[in-house]
């Protein structure tokens, strides 16, 4: 009798260990729930949907940005294709309830993956995060006193010092 | 058919005797095809609405050349004292927004009242970049982010401008500003940031979408005023070069022999 449940302990005790690490990885996908972002206007076409494949995009999207900066800069060139504005007016939508999220938001599609990837880009700190309807939007014209865009700079602040 | 013609391209000639002619080769049957186009197009697009500035635009793959060089007139004798229509215009167009501290803050455009000790009267004027064809503040950047484009445009690279702000220095008009602090909710077409030295672009985006005007100068004609006129000075037939042949107009700082492409009347 001993031998047998010698025999068999070894495989009860397995099976357990293996119920519980499915439940500790339920648990843990569970609690870690990727963040819902807004799907793109519209694809670029059918084949690609990006300007360019997706998976090149994944691995290559600084790269068209950069070259097509100084491009746009230096000699006036405005394509449309790998600039910047056309990328966040495409992947920057609204959610459901009407909101753009900031770059500062794990929601925005850059933030989404550069937080995840722990990539730390400076482009934002210039650049739009969002296209010119939701910034005009977000701003007040008429704000004389100072009291919204120090909170604004004091959000801004603290989000590139926990970034760092 | 390929004609080799004489055009004088230095509006100089206009104010100063010295002035170098350049022989360029033009392609006057592309000319004529593209009048032509513009015309059939301004035409058929709607009647009382001219799109003549589609006529201009480059095409978005094409690098801007040196066939326009962008500048502007300014009307003293129209500009009125307490107006600054176009400052608010610059400041609404390119999102720079009000800090509350008016020394530090960006300006890209200002409005200047100079009054003549004798006669007591009151000239008012905006000043802002004079898109020189010999800028200062290009000569003094160490890092070439201070830079002229093809046509006559001078801005700044902000991709490689370290902010050292000696452009500053060296601009005779004081035309920069250095951004001291963070800033959020900057426009899509205006990306400006902490750490660089940032000045009037002519509308740099408005030009190359052919639009072929500036907030500033929009502005002031829908105030009513007119002093501000926004055009070629490369192209003898645009309104800013008749206007040029006509009156006359000068450089602010003449002496430094910076050919300003922001010209005064009235002064």
């Amino acid at each position: 009798m001993r031998k047998i449940i010698k025999k068999y302990l070894v495989y009860v005790l397995l099976v357990i260990t293996l119920i519980f690490c499915a439940i500790g990885i339920t648990i843990a996908y569970a609690h870690n729930d990727h963040p819902e972002i807004p799907p793109p206007k519209e694809n670029y076409n059918d084949e690609t949907l990006c300007v360019e494949p997706v998976e090149v995009m994944r691995k290559e999207h600084f790269t068209f940005v950069l070259d097509h900066r100084d491009k746009t800069v230096i000699d006036g060139i405005r394509t449309k294709k790998h600039s910047l504005i056309e990328c966040i007016e495409c992947h920057i939508t609204a959610n459901a309830k009407g909101e753009y999220a900031r770059y500062s938001e794990e929601t925005h599609f850059c933030a989404s993956c550069h937080q995840f990837a722990a990539v730390n880009i400076d482009c934002f700190q210039c650049h739009a995060d969002r296209p010119e309807e939701a910034i005009r939007k977000a701003i007040n014209p008429n704000q004389t006193v100072d009291q919204s865009s120090e909170q604004k700079i004091q959000h801004y602040l603290q989000f590139s010092n926990a970034e760092h | 058919m390929r004609y080799k013609l004489e055009i004088d391209t230095n509006i100089d000639h206009v104010l100063n005797d010295s002035s170098d002619d350049v022989v360029y080769e033009v392609d006057l049957e592309r000319r004529n095809f593209l009048r032509n186009a513009a015309l059939v197009g301004g035409l058929t697009i709607a009647p009382g609405v001219m799109l003549y500035q589609t006529a201009h635009a480059k095409p978005d793959d094409e690098p801007v050349t040196d066939k326009h060089r962008w500048g502007m007139l300014i009307d003293t004798n129209v500009c009125q004292e307490d107006c600054d229509a176009c400052v608010t215009a610059c400041n609404e167009e390119h999102g720079l927004w009000d800090l509350g501290r008016p020394k530090t803050d960006a300006q890209w455009i200002r409005k200047l009242n100079i009054k003549d000790k004798l006669t007591g009267h009151v000239t008012s004027l905006p000043m802002m970049c004079q898109h020189c064809e010999h800028p200062p503040c290009v000569d003094v950047c160490p890092t070439r982010a201070s830079f002229k484009r093809a046509d006559g445009i001078v801005l700044v690279n902000p991709h490689t401008c370290i902010g050292c702000r000696y452009c500053m220095m060296a601009c005779p008009y004081k035309a920069r500003s250095f951004i001291h602090e963070p800033l959020v909710d900057q426009l899509p077409h205006a990306p400006r940031g902490k750490g660089c030295v940032e000045s009037c672009t002519l509308c740099v985006h408005k030009v190359d979408r052919g639009d072929n005007n500036t907030a500033c100068a929009e502005a002031c004609a829908k105030d009513g005023h007119q002093a501000l006129l926004f055009g070629d000075l490369n192209d003898p037939n645009s309104e800013i070069s008749k206007q040029l042949e006509k009156h006359g107009g000068v450089q602010i700082r003449a002496d430094l022999n910076l050919n300003t492409g922001v010209r005064y009347s009235g002064l």
